[in-house]
């Protein structure tokens, strides 16, 4: 395989699971972007854990995603139920926190960054297991009475809360779980780059996998799974002076995805409707 | 002593500027109902724009100045029916998407200025405009004021009286304030939605350029990060104080221009501005409906 085609696969991986992370709490409404956070946190552990403690690559990831779940579930506890431009902010201010942190760390090289995270054998192949793992869950939930339960959440809390739905759990259960695949998807990245920058947790990756969510479409998983590929993708085939104006061009996708097709790309409708003629088109070709 | 008395008069300074945005940003959110998240990165395209028309014209403060609070306005009202689109289209009110359209808009002017504005790098207003260099404007014992501080607190109390002035004093502030407590309220007694929802951005607009020129005053110099990082104090300044809450807003601002600047006094490097982050972070986990209450 190229290397191109590899970093290429490599990181579109990433993104889908990190757009995955963005798209489980806001089933409920939750802009979660502590998730950024967590991918920083457990990358950086990871990387530090691998170079100086010798771990190896399984031992980090589970430690990387036991650590997204826990900084997670500590902060749900307090921001389970809060409105969403609440969360925003939560994750807004851990981002900075974390980049600070990590910055001002020689241990962790500070804005050089951190090099010398060691090579794993069939990277590739571990991050679309994981991939493939973390999307059926996610699709069993979606089709869960959980899930129905986070739909109802999304579309009239008030209403939820008084069918039982216990909101603040819920919100609490997605974020942990957001958080979880957060810090795996950091420890991921930090072995498929090899080195880890603050700055990339940042900016950059938020734009990114929010209008990855938003484009895609927020109401369904396939959504993200479509738009990452895509979108990570087509700016690499642009000219580079073109490909350099890859935020101003997710920005401007954004601003007309949310003018035209609020709810993204690919909505609720949409997928029955193409699971209706993928049964028909069977049902023709049986008769 | 001396210090803390000098950094608790910085802070006003850098407080009232907060206090500006903090009130431009709680003023759309009642009264057009968006999270304009990327208002503050609007005031810093403002702080860009008459940073180029000072060089373009050599210098001339008048000009300069005037392009940054028209360019606010412009964009504001610009921007404004893509918001109204989204809130016609919903239905009901859904801040959520507000908040999202506006951090497109904030991505696509941060990233510009990263890429067309000098290169990149930060910007640096003239000495004529910022009094650095110059003797301290005022001067009690050890506390003491350059012509910037000065300047730019007078423009924010200027600035945050007047608002408050035609909010509770006039009649468009009465409509303004009908559409906040209750929308449809508003409009049975026929205030018309539309058109005083496009007066809230014009004047949120002029808050902005105003802000500009305050923070090209105070601060001296503009980054294209500036924005984002003051979107986030913005945020975090209006959550803290519950959301909409104008004279919450108001307190926790200047709270928090007087704790920056305490910080900065004592601590040093990039651990400063951490500090006000963890400290916001904490009372937004601890409150995060607000210590004054919603008012949405």
């Amino acid at each position: 395989m190229s290397l191109p085609l590899y970093y290429y696969l490599a990181i579109t991986a990433v993104y889908i699971l990190m757009t995955w992370a963005l798209y489980l709490p806001y089933r409920v409404a939750h802009l979660h972007f502590m998730v950024v956070a967590n991918m920083a946190i457990s990358g950086y552990f990871g990387g530090y854990a691998a170079i100086n403690w010798h771990w190896s690559f399984l031992a980090v990831f589970a430690a990387g995603f036991l650590i997204g779940a826990v900084v997670s579930f500590v902060v749900s506890i307090a921001i389970g139920d809060a409105p969403t431009f609440a969360v925003v902010i939560v994750g807004f201010t851990f981002i900075y926190i974390t980049k600070t942190v990590i910055e001002n760390w020689p241990a962790m090289g500070s804005t050089m960054g951190m090099f010398g995270i060691p090579l794993v054998n069939h990277i590739l192949l571990y991050a679309y297991l994981f991939v493939l793992v973390t999307g059926f869950f996610i699709y069993r939930f979606d089709h869960s009475r959980l899930g129905r339960a986070a739909s109802a959440i999304f579309i009239h809390r008030e209403l939820a809360t008084s069918f039982g739905v216990n909101t603040k759990y819920l919100g609490m259960f997605l974020q942990t779980w957001a958080g979880a695949i957060g810090g795996a998807t950091g420890v991921l990245y930090g072995f498929i780059m090899n080195s880890l920058f603050p700055n990339f947790f940042t900016f950059p990756i938020i734009g990114a996998t929010m209008t990855m969510l938003f484009l895609g479409g927020y109401t369904t998983m396939w959504g993200p799974l479509l738009a990452a590929p895509v979108l990570w993708g087509a700016p690499l085939l642009l000219p580079t002076a073109v490909a350099s104006w890859r935020q101003i061009i997710y920005g401007v996708l954004l601003i007309v995805i949310l003018l035209l097709r609020p709810e993204g790309a690919i909505t609720r409708p949409f997928i029955v409707k193409v699971q209706t003629t993928i049964f028909q088109w069977m049902r023709i070709k049986k008769v | 002593m001396a210090v803390f008395l000098a950094q608790i008069v910085n802070g006003i300074s850098l407080g009232s500027v907060y206090v500006l945005l903090v009130t431009g940003f709680n003023l759309l959110l009642l009264v057009a109902m968006i999270i304009h998240y990327s208002f503050p990165i609007v005031v810093v395209f403002s702080m860009y724009i008459s940073w180029i028309v000072l060089g373009l014209t050599g210098g001339n403060m008048f000009l300069g100045l005037s392009a940054g609070i028209v360019s606010a306005v412009l964009i504001n009202i610009l921007t404004a029916p893509m918001f109204q689109h989204i809130m016609k289209k919903r239905g009901d009110v859904d801040i959520n998407s507000t908040m999202v359209l506006s951090m497109g808009i904030g991505m696509i002017i941060t990233d510009f200025l990263s890429h067309s504005v000098n290169s990149g790098f930060p910007i640096a207003f003239p000495d004529s405009l910022t009094g650095r260099g110059e003797p301290a404007f005022i001067r009690l014992g050890v506390i003491s004021m350059s012509r910037g501080d000065m300047l730019s607190l007078t423009l924010g109390i200027i600035f945050v009286l007047g608002l408050f002035w035609i909010l509770y004093k006039t009649r468009a502030g009465r409509a303004f304030r009908a559409i906040a407590e209750d929308p449809n309220g508003a409009k049975l007694v026929g205030i018309p939605i539309l058109k005083t929802g496009l007066q809230s951005y014009a004047l949120t607009g002029l808050l902005g350029g105003v802000s500009a020129v305050a923070m090209s005053i105070l601060l001296g110099s503009a980054s294209p990060g500036l924005g984002d990082q003051l979107g986030r104090k913005v945020l975090a300044v209006s959550i803290i104080a519950g959301l909409g809450n104008l004279k919450g807003g108001l307190i926790v601002g200047i709270s928090l221009g007087i704790l920056e600047a305490l910080v900065q006094g004592y601590w040093s490097g990039t651990w400063s501005n951490s500090i006000a982050f963890v400290v916001m972070l904490i009372a937004i986990l601890v409150k995060p409906k607000g210590i004054f209450g919603m008012k949405l």
